[in-house]
Order: structure tokens, then sequence, then C-alpha cells
């Protein structure tokens, strides 16, 4: 019986050797480049479609930061309002990143906080994020480091001038499974010092050093949308004018569970729901069941890929 | 000749073929006396280029007609189907579809006049802005003329899953949470949410059923005791009564459909009763249930008329609140094109 499985095994030398697409199919197996994961390709001749056609990737959930970078040559604008979180105001808040070099990036944002006021209103800071340049293998975790460095937020409160100011360090890392490709995990850890003092009726200054744990999840649902959930602990500041206390430094549970949706592939929409927990003693805890202290909070996400458009226009920063 | 030397002998053929073919073609032409040489005779003159084999590729000689008729235009996917966000007032466990959106206005005799725009999100939630008269109000336990408070002003998002996305049979599942803007009636203030989890499942072709269960909330603030001859407002919430139970409702509510484009609808759901003045706290915000039923007619693939009757306390089966209403839905996919053209 030998002899019929040398000729099956001459006939199939002889298609593989006459197959072209044989070897195409090699090539386009080929691993794409690591310069082109996150960032569009920048050449002259590029039309607009392809240049905002990707890919991009984004750096964050709702809050916290991932282990991701905006790409080189990109500028990522985002922001999030809600009109429900404090009656009669906007509160909202917002980013400006922008990439270098597929590992880091430079960014602009407001930082959720809980305030004497008891709103999660946006801290402004400027920050550095930083993806770890580890290879990345299936179902390894990658890492990044991001720091956000507080700039003073001032409010008015019977008198008395209260400044606050948070500055975050972020340990966080990304993980993906090859046997649940629709299952991406984050966590980590939010190291920050945060202030608080008192000027005018009262005086009165304090800091404080806090590990605060966060953690996410993203669900994809199809090709385009994913469900998405996150929970952290973040900062807390609690001061009640004439009662004598002096002002303390907390932390509260803030966790959000909506949807990330690539409306275009420049253009990511937010939607969720978000809830926050007291779980330090410096207020009363209203419980889980105060879902009319709940917000929905809406938010995009818009990739500028500033250098393929500079390529295209005058031909700088082309490839 | 026995079998094994023809086998051998095609055998080496195959090999021979085999390595022919895997060898690279010759730099020059191979000549027809089979020596295979390439040397042993010099190479024929080279023709001159064929002209006819580049004409396809050269401008035409006759000239096109500029104002010929353009191509057709390539026919539209087939919209996939739509199913209603909510029965009559009840959610239903069905999203809008990624990018459509959807507008209801409703009246009734009471008059009553409400609105909801919503827009699918992705496949997966749907967010919009409602204004509903359901929510209503009275001054005591003797008030027997319980009116609505209106226009009142909420926000929705819904997230979920289609039905048979995850396995068959899977029921079409949505997490929803809806939260007002802050009323201010009467010099009182008023909030109220609710956070809902309903599934519904398709019987066939002609009937679905959703069943769900709604968690409350609400707070009212104001004078809240006009009996202590003093001024001050002081603010009462559902959860603060630290009684779980009444805050949750279960709802559901069926839509049979005996003719095409016909559907009976049922539903049953809850809202929120503020009792300014009512002696104890507990009775200041409570929940009553509400009866709608009525039919729905899709005149297009963009609008729906809907009819029926709608109960505000079945509880106390008080037909003279008794409500009759017509509204009208529209659906556009034109922002779905738009995007999907985009891509």
């Amino acid at each position: 019986m030998h002899y019929r499985t040398v000729l099956v095994a001459l006939l199939v030398s002889r298609i593989a050797s006459a197959d072209p697409s044989s070897t195409d199919a090699s090539q386009e197996t080929k691993p794409e480049d690591s310069e082109h994961a996150s960032t569009p390709k920048r050449k002259r001749d590029a039309t607009l479609g392809k240049i905002f056609h990707g890919p991009f990737q984004s750096s964050r959930l709702y809050t916290m930061p991932t282990a991701d970078v905006v790409g080189a040559y990109v500028l990522s604008i985002s922001g999030d309002g809600s009109l429900l979180q404090e009656t009669g105001v906007l509160t909202s808040a917002g980013v400006v990143a922008v990439g270098f070099g597929d590992i880091g990036q430079l960014e602009y944002r407001h930082t959720s906080a809980i305030t004497v006021t008891g709103v999660n209103a946006p801290l402004p800071s400027a920050g550095v994020q930083i993806k770890l340049p580890i290879p990345e293998y299936p179902n390894v975790p990658v890492f990044g480091v991001s720091f956000r460095l507080g700039v003073p937020r001032t409010e008015q409160l019977a008198g008395t001038a209260i400044e606050e100011r948070v500055s975050d360090l972020f340990l966080v890392g990304r993980w993906r499974f090859e046997a649940a490709r629709w299952l991406t995990l984050h966590g980590g850890a939010r190291i920050s010092q945060a202030r608080i003092a008192l000027s005018g009726a009262n005086t009165f200054d304090t800091q404080r050093y806090l590990v605060l744990p966060t953690g996410a999840y993203e669900l994809q649902m199809n090709p385009t949308a994913k469900i998405v959930g996150e929970i952290a602990l973040a900062p807390r500041f609690a001061w009640m004018p004439e009662t004598g206390v002096d002002p303390t430094i907390g932390y509260g549970l803030l966790g959000r569970f909506g949807m990330r949706w690539n409306l275009l592939p420049s253009v990511i929409l937010d939607g969720s729901i978000g809830y926050q927990l007291d779980v330090a003693t410096n207020a009363p805890a209203e419980g889980p069941g105060a879902i009319v202290q709940w917000d929905i909070r809406l938010g995009a996400e818009v990739f500028v890929p500033w250098g393929a458009l500079a390529c295209r226009a005058v031909g700088a920063f082309c490839e | 000749m026995k079998p094994i030397p023809i086998i051998f002998a095609a055998g080496a053929a195959l090999v021979a073929a085999a390595n022919a073919h895997a060898q690279p073609l010759p730099d020059v032409p191979i000549p027809p006396d089979g020596s295979g040489s390439g040397s042993a005779a010099p190479p024929p003159p080279q023709q001159p280029p064929d002209n006819r084999a580049i004409e396809p590729s050269s401008p035409p000689e006759t000239p096109t007609d500029p104002y010929a008729p353009l191509p057709p235009p390539k026919p539209r996917k087939p919209l996939p189907p739509l199913f209603m966000p909510e029965v009559l007032t009840t959610p239903t466990g069905f999203l809008l579809p990624a990018a459509v959106l959807y507008s209801k206005t409703s009246i009734d005799t009471g008059g009553g006049v409400t609105s909801d725009t919503r827009v699918g999100l992705g496949d997966v939630a749907e967010f919009g802005v409602a204004t509903t008269d359901a929510v209503r109000e009275r001054t005591d336990e003797n008030d027997v003329t319980v009116d609505r408070i209106q226009p009142y002003v909420t926000a929705s998002f819904r997230l979920g899953v289609a039905e048979n996305r995850l396995f068959l049979y899977q029921p079409g599942m949505t997490l929803g949470f809806r939260k007002s803007f802050e009323r201010h009636h009467d010099n009182f203030a008023t909030r109220i949410a609710e956070l809902t989890l309903v599934a519904s499942w398709h019987l066939g072709q002609r009937a679905a059923v959703h069943v769900g269960g709604a968690f409350w909330d609400a707070s009212l603030e104001g004078d809240l005791d006009p009996n202590d001859n003093m001024t001050v407002r002081r603010e009462v919430t559902f959860h603060g009564f630290n009684d779980a139970k009444q805050q949750i409702r279960p709802f559901g509510g069926i839509e049979v459909t005996p003719i095409d484009r016909s559907q009976i609808l049922v539903d049953v759901g809850w809202a929120p009763e503020f009792c300014y003045h009512c002696m104890t706290d507990v009775d200041k915000i409570v929940l009553k249930p509400v009866l709608s039923w009525g039919v729905r007619y899709e005149v297009a693939q963009w609008m729906r008329l809907e009819s029926g009757v709608r109960v505000p306390d079945i509880g106390e089966a008080n037909l003279l609140d008794a409500q009759i209403f017509g509204q009208v839905t529209f659906t556009s996919w034109a922002l779905r094109r738009a995007v999907d053209s985009l891509k």
C-alpha cells in the first residue's frame, strides 16, 4: 500500500508547487508591523478616507487609563458630560492626548474626584502615560504607567476658599485571553496624593497619600461595540462649614457601566451609568439603593491623525 | 505488463513533472528540437510588439457620451427587523439597532402630552430623552383629585443583549436606567429614578412576552410638615425608608400580532405618586400600578400608530381616571445609512 502513499505525496507536492496563492497566503499572515498597529500610514498619496480609517487606539476607559497609548502622530480629543449628576449643572470632563512613538503620550485632562460639595467634579491635570515596551504575547498581560500632575481647583463655600489638588500615579495592566478573545481585563492601582487647603473665614491645610485599587472589563459584543464596566476608588474631600470639624480626605467608590461604540474608526461614542458609594466614614452612606443619585454620562473620543494629514497636505512627517 | 512496473513508471513520470514544474522558467526559449540545451540554435528574432495587445489601455477612438445615464445605484441592504423598545408604557428587552432614531409623541384625554426620543448605540445600547406624565401628586390623604406633574423630563440609558445572541432561545435582555431632572412644582422639588431589568421572548412570529423587574427611587423636598407652623424644608427619599421591598416591583406585557402589521398590546407597570402633606414619610412617596392596553398599526416601515387605554391606578380600580391615548412613532434609518456610507 505504500506506493499509493508515495503517489499521493507526489500529487500534493505538485499541487503545492503549482499554487501561487500559497505564497500570498503566507505573506498575508505575516504579523502587522508594530508601527502601524495604532496609527494610520503616513503617505503622500493617501486619501482622507484611508487616513481616517485608522487604526486608532484609545488609551482610556471611562476614567482609568489603560496600558495602551494613543498612536504616534495621532491626537486624541475626548470628553463626556452629564446633566443629571448635579441639579441644573452640566458636569463634564475631557482629555486631550497626543501620542509619541507608540509607547508614550502627553495629555491634559480633568480627573474625577468627589469634592466637598459631594459632586464627582473634574480636577484639571496634566500628565504622561507610557506603555512598557515589552513584546506582547497571547495570554500575557501588558503594563503601563500613567502620571497625572494635579492642578489646583478652587471653590467657595460659606466664605471660605477651598483649594483641592490631586496628583496620581497609575500602575495598570491589560490582559487578553486567546481562549476568550471577547474579554479584556484591566486592573491596577492608583497612588494619589490629595491635598485640601482652606483660606478666608477658615484656615486649614492637610494632605494624604492613598493607594486605591482600580479595575475594569470589556466584553466585545460585536465588531464595533463592547460593554465596559469600571470600578475604582477615588479620593474624596469632605468638609462641613460651621461644624468645627476639620476637613478630611477619604475615598469613595466610583463605578461606571455602559458601552463603547466605534461609530467610525476615528470616532468612539461612550454611554454609561455611573454610581458612587461612600466607603469612608466622613459622610453618611446612602447605600446602593440610592439610585436617584446615579447619573448617565455620554462621551466621545475623536482621533485626529495629524501626522498623516500633514504628510498629505504639505509632505511633512511622511514615512 | 505487471501493475508494479506501471506504478513505478507513473511515479517516475510524476516526479519528473513535479521537478520540472519546480524549476524556474528558462530565460531563453526552448528550441523546438527538444534538446533542451538552449544554446544549440540562435534565438529567433524579436517580433515587434503587437499594438493590439495594449489597445484596451489606450483611449477609445470614439468619444463617450458625457450625459450617459449613470449606472443604477447599488441595491440597499435589507434592513434588520426593528422591535419596539416599549410595549405601551413599560420597557421591553429589545433595543433599537445601531444609529436608528426613534421618536414617539403621545396625547391623551387627560390633557397629557408626552414625547420620547431615542437613538440606538452600537446594537448594544440606546440613549433617550423623554417627557412623561405618569408621575402624579396629591396634597394629603384626603385629596382625591390626584394630578399629574407634567412635563417631567427624564433621560434614559439602556444596555442589553439581543435575542438569540448568546445562545438559541436566549431572550432579549436589557438593563435600563431612567432618571428625571429635578422638577419644581408647587414649591416642591421632586426627582425619580428607575432601574429595570427586562427579558423578552418572541413566541413564534406573532407574539412576544416581556417580563421584568424595576427598582424605584425618588426624592421629595419642600415644606413637608405644614402642621408644625414652621417653614422648614426637608427632603425625604424612597431609599431613605430602608425598605428595599417597597422599591422593587415586577412589570410585564404581551404583544400579539393577529394581523400583519397590527398588534394588540397589554402591559402593567408602575409609576410614583407624591403626597406632599401625608402624615407619615412612607406615605409621601408610593408606587401605583398602571395598566395599559391598546393596538399598534404599522402604517409604514418608518411610522406606527398606537391607541389605547391607560388606567393610572389599577389598584383602586378607578376607571374614572382612565385615559384614552393616541400616539405616533417614527423610526429612521437615515443616520445608520449615513454612518455606513462613511465607513
